[in-house]
């Protein structure tokens, strides 16, 4: 605990130590009376530049140089004696009102706590430093310290409760940032302000002033003129800018204000006998052409016009006007050109709707005709200059609107140049974290959110989910195989061998279906056909007269010629005539009859139904294969087989007579196969006519 | 062969030609003119009947081929049935079906209307040739065909189902319903019209019409994990979620693999602001099919919603690997591309989606690209 003690009063003795305020006394800088003296002098010239300045900007006036000088003198003062609170505050004060017023926070951070009763702006200029720093809730507190001290009946008020508001906007500016990028053009700034960015229509070149080193004499507080350069857009890069080309810059400051549509105009102001004027400079070839002023109506002779803007059409121009008479600042005014031959202005009007109690301008039209952009340090800024946006609705412009952070800032934010789609923007800004002084800042505009696509796919076709094969193709078919083969024939005496006219009668024996029914011709016996090749024919020849003739026949598939030749011989129906039944098919080795028989079985059954007188005798013959008893046994038995299906189909057994011969009355040689077979018959012998 | 071979062969045709030359020599001498002409008109015909015969075998051999899944092959088997007949028109038939099939479309139009000028009252080749032309995006061929397939069997469903599809794809919405309410009072396959029935009253905006035929669809076949999809796509539109989550979890539970519905199921966990089951359902879309680009698309938009932007430009990297021309992908990796600074990579998404016809796409590269 009685640590703690001595460690708090350590630290209180510390703060009062670090805080104590030391004033500009002689008898405090006894062992240094040259350099108090030096100080002390320094200090009368300051405050005279000082007051001048101080009172320019709560008359809404240009301070011009005076806070510069001031400076200069203050800090030949700070070296001698930084502890003392009055200077701090002066110091930071002039810091504030330079290009670079981040600087002025640790020197009225210093004053606050030296003597916080200093100087009665010094709530003021505390809490503005602290806006300019973000911390609006603590800026405030200063503003209303600062209020409630200050006394004095004068209109200063308007500016502290401007800050206030200030502070206001900015808190909730931040807490809804928009959609844009704001970045450094690295490329084109240098530690000195870079100002007024024009962009042509194209994005390729940006037009500027800066007041870098150049070849003209510094000033006297050894600041070089501002002079108008140029830079490219190539490869994605600003390349090194350049002063531009022509007659367009002077020995004294060159504004450039805005670069017309077309990029073969653009507007500059400069000082002109001791006001400022607003020139046109002509692009003729390469080079810019020496500005020539504007019409009176524009560049009056009696106040100072700055920041002209061609409108959409080129002709028309707005700029900013201040005025003797009044404390608003610069004021935005119109003037429409008359006579575009000789450029023969109209009287100049004030923009009511967009001007403000403080300085109004740059502006900055866009092509659309229907926007302008204004930078203002009234309305609802959020510190110092903020660019706003007004619309024409109606023939009248709009309240003008604040762009929003990070556009603004509570620094200096203004100037404005748009490409033509509107996605780019350039400004000046003074914000921290710059290369020094006044910077050139591209805006890159998101536009309205972007809402992602979310892909749902569906087979609204059920075909496309499942599709539909529709492979129905036609059946099978029976293969064909037709060959047909040319029978040609005829039919003549056995005897006589005279043609025959016949009925010939075709059997497919497989199916037993007749397929043809043919009659020879009179005259030459003769018959021409087609039969299917590859089957079994029986063949049954009638001829009134003559014995029915019946054979069997193969026409085997593929025949040679195609071409069958048949002559068949008919024999007379004489008593002892024997004919060979052919088509009569026994089992192997039986006696029972197979059903390819009847077709010509049932011929002969016609034969004898037709020709009653007709007796026969049924005879069965057999190869010489086996034993003779069984040969006989065989063919009797075939030829009684015969006789039975006869005379069951009618037929008087009485004349009828079964005779088996064995192979007793062989027809051809047994030792051929071919022999044997024709040897292995059934015939039919006449026996009573 | 051996030498010994060689001439017992040799001397068999020299001795087979002296023996039977003189018989055919003797044969032809006998004929009379009337007897040779009919002789040599017997020989055509068996020429002609043989070659019918080749065509027949060619044909089953054809259609065993195809009942083989084997169709290029079935297709050189019914090609060389036409060859040895010409006039054999299911050869021409199953020729044209077999193209169809492997989506030979032209060969399979010109072998179809080979067989129309062959018979012009073959209905079924009119049908067949609408597919076709159908395939190949002929559709105004494609509708002919299928008007002359009603005309000539106007109790084809399949006519009237694909007539109708045909007409969906034209837009022509109206008619496509005339023609599945004609499929299904023909007895068609009843739940496919219902389900198409139902998409055109969608595309008409008619969201209770859809979802009754989509209902009735699933009630003729209640396996259908598609019309499900449709029911739940329909109602991710009347903004019933709900609904449209329960319609693919049924979809789901019916197939498990069916990823559209994991997909779909995940853009409207979006809508829900479910940006975590959003992801599971797209993730489990990738693991059933790696190789569906809207899924990654999808998964790309979500990230852009997340600000994870290099996660979703991996994900939009991978859609349009998969996909070069799907469009979302394109798009959105375009607002990736512009929240990570890179305005030339994001100008040059949404150019190539404005090029592939996306309005989105072209407003876009007008609204961001250039000055």
């Amino acid at each position: 605990m009685k640590g703690l003690l001595i460690f708090l009063t350590a630290l209180f003795m510390g703060s009062i130590l670090t805080a104590q305020n030391v004033d500009f006394r002689r008898g405090n800088f006894k062992d240094k009376p040259d350099e108090f003296k030096s100080a002390k002098e320094a200090l009368d010239k300051g405050e005279e530049f000082f007051k001048v300045a101080f009172d320019a900007v709560f008359e809404v006036r240009d301070p011009g140089l005076n806070f510069k000088k001031a400076l200069q003198q203050f800090l030949i003062a700070q070296e001698l004696n930084p502890d003392n609170a009055l200077n701090n505050f002066r110091i930071g004060v002039c810091h504030y009102h330079s290009s670079n017023p981040h600087q002025a926070y640790p020197f009225l951070k210093r004053a606050a706590e030296l003597d916080e009763n200093c100087d009665p702006f010094l709530p003021y200029y505390y809490g503005a430093a602290l806006q300019l720093k973000g911390e609006f809730d603590k800026a405030i507190t200063y503003f209303k310290k600062f209020e409630d001290g200050y006394k004095k009946s004068d209109n200063f008020s308007r500016f502290v409760s401007l800050r206030r508001n200030e502070c206001q906007n900015a808190k909730k500016a931040m807490a809804n940032p928009q959609r844009v990028w704001v970045d450094n053009v690295a490329e084109v700034n240098s530690e000195y302000d870079e100002i007024a960015p024009s962009i042509t229509m194209d994005g390729s070149e940006i037009i500027f002033s800066s007041n870098r080193p150049n070849k003209n004499k510094p000033n006297e507080v050894s600041d070089y003129d501002h002079e108008i350069f140029s830079s490219y857009f190539k490869d994605g890069n600003w390349q090194s800018p350049s002063a531009l080309k022509g007659a367009v810059n002077s020995k004294e400051d060159d504004i450039v204000n805005n670069l017309s549509y077309d990029g073969t105009r653009l507007l500059l102001h400069k000082n002109n006998d001791g006001q400022l004027d607003i020139f046109e400079s002509t692009l003729q070839g390469a080079n810019w052409s020496s500005p020539e002023i504007l019409s009176r109506q524009i560049s009056s002779p009696r106040a100072n016009e700055v920041y002209g803007s061609y409108n959409h059409d080129g002709y028309n121009i707005y700029f900013s006007r201040d005025s003797e008479t009044r404390s608003n600042g610069f004021n935005i005014m119109f003037s429409g050109m008359r006579n575009k031959m000789e450029k023969n202005f109209g009287a100049a009007t004030m923009v009511s709707e967009v001007n403000s109690r403080f300085n109004d301008g740059p502006v900055y039209l866009h092509i659309d005709g229907e926007t302008m952009y204004l930078a203002s340090q009234g309305h609802e800024s959020l510190g110092g200059y903020d660019i706003f946006v007004s619309k024409r609705v109606q023939g009248a412009w709009t309240k003008p609107v604040n762009l929003g952070y990070p556009i603004n800032t509570p620094y200096d934010d203004f100037f404005f140049a748009a490409t033509a789609n509107g996605k780019y923007a350039y400004i000046s800004s003074n914000r921290d974290g710059g290369k020094g002084g006044y910077d050139i800042y591209k805006i890159t505009f998101w536009g309205p959110p972007k809402q992602p696509l979310f892909d749902v796919e569906d087979y609204l076709l059920a075909s496309i989910a499942m599709p539909i094969k529709d492979p129905q193709i036609e059946q099978k078919v029976e293969v064909n195989k037709v060959s047909l083969t040319v029978f040609k024939g005829n039919t003549i005496d056995a005897i006589s061998r005279k043609p025959v006219q016949a009925n010939i009668v075709i059997t497919d024996n497989k199916s037993g279906k007749i397929i043809e029914r043919i009659e020879t011709n009179a005259a030459t016996g003769k018959f021409l056909l087609s039969l299917n090749a590859g089957a079994n024919y029986g063949i049954a020849v009638e001829a009134k007269g003559y014995l029915f003739h019946s054979e069997n026949f193969d026409i085997p598939a593929g025949s040679e010629y195609n071409l069958v030749n048949k002559e068949i011989e008919l024999k007379n129906i004489a008593i002892g005539s024997t004919i060979q039944l052919r088509n009569i098919f026994f089992d192997v080795g039986k006696s029972s009859l197979r059903s390819e028989s009847n077709a010509e079985l049932d011929r002969l059954v016609s034969l004898l139904n037709e020709v009653k007188s007709l007796k026969i005798e049924i005879s069965g013959h057999t190869d010489n294969t086996g034993s003779a008893a069984l040969n006989d046994r065989l063919s009797q038995e075939r030829a009684d087989a015969v006789v039975r299906y006869l005379t069951s189909k009618g037929i008087a057994a009485n004349r009828l007579t079964a005779k088996g011969y064995g192979s007793s009355m062989p027809i051809a040689d047994n030792a051929t196969a071919l022999g044997r077979q024709e040897n292995r018959r059934t015939e039919f012998k006449i026996v009573q006519n | 062969m051996d030498t010994n071979t060689f001439f017992s062969r040799a001397i068999f045709l020299v001795v087979a030609v002296l023996i039977f030359s003189p018989i055919y020599a003797q044969i032809e001498e006998d004929l009379t003119p009337e007897e040779r002409a009919y002789r040599d008109s017997i020989a055509a015909l068996n020429e002609e009947n043989e070659a019918i015969a080749k065509s027949q075998e060619a044909y089953n051999k054809g259609i065993v081929l195809f009942g083989q899944n084997k169709p290029a092959e079935a297709i050189k088997a019914f090609a060389s049935s036409i060859q040895f007949d010409p006039n054999f028109t299911a050869a021409y038939f199953n020729k044209g079906v077999a193209e169809n099939e492997i989506n030979r479309f032209e060969d399979a139009i010109k072998t179809f209307s080979q067989l129309i000028q062959k018979d012009p009252s073959y209905a079924k080749a009119y049908f067949q040739r609408a597919r076709a032309f159908q395939g190949i995006g002929k559709y105004s061929e494609a509708e002919e065909d299928y008007k002359k397939a009603i005309q000539l069997d106007p109790k084809n469903p399949k006519a009237h189902y694909n007539f109708g599809t045909l007409q969906f794809l034209q837009q022509n919405y109206d008619a496509a319903i005339q023609s599945f309410t004609k499929t299904i009072e023909l007895k068609g396959n009843e739940a496919f019209a219902l389900n198409d029935r139902g998409s055109c009253h969608r595309m008409k905006g008619d969201y209770a019409k859809a979802i009754a035929d989509y209902e009735a669809a699933t009630k003729k076949n209640p396996n259908l994990a598609f019309v499900l999809n449709n029911i739940g796509t329909t109602k991710r539109r009347m903004k019933d979620y709900d609904g449209a989550i329960a319609a693919f979890n049924r979809a789901i539970s019916i197939d498990d693999k069916f990823y559209l519905a994991y997909n779909n199921r995940g853009t409207v966990q979006l809508e829900k602001g479910r940006l975590d089951d959003a992801i599971k359902d797209f993730e489990k879309c990738i693991a059933i099919a790696p190789d569906y680009a809207p899924a990654y698309a999808n998964l790309a938009g979500l990230k852009f919603k997340q600000e994870d932007y290099k996660g979703g430009k991996k994900a939009a990297d991978k859609a349009l690997q998969l996909d070069k021309n799907n469009t979302s992908a394109l798009l959105n990796r375009g607002m990736i591309n512009e929240m990570l600074r890179d305005m030339q990579g994001a100008c040059a998404d949404w150019k190539r989606a404005g090029e592939l016809g996306s309005e989105i796409g072209q407003r876009f590269y007008a609204n961001n690209c250039g000055f």
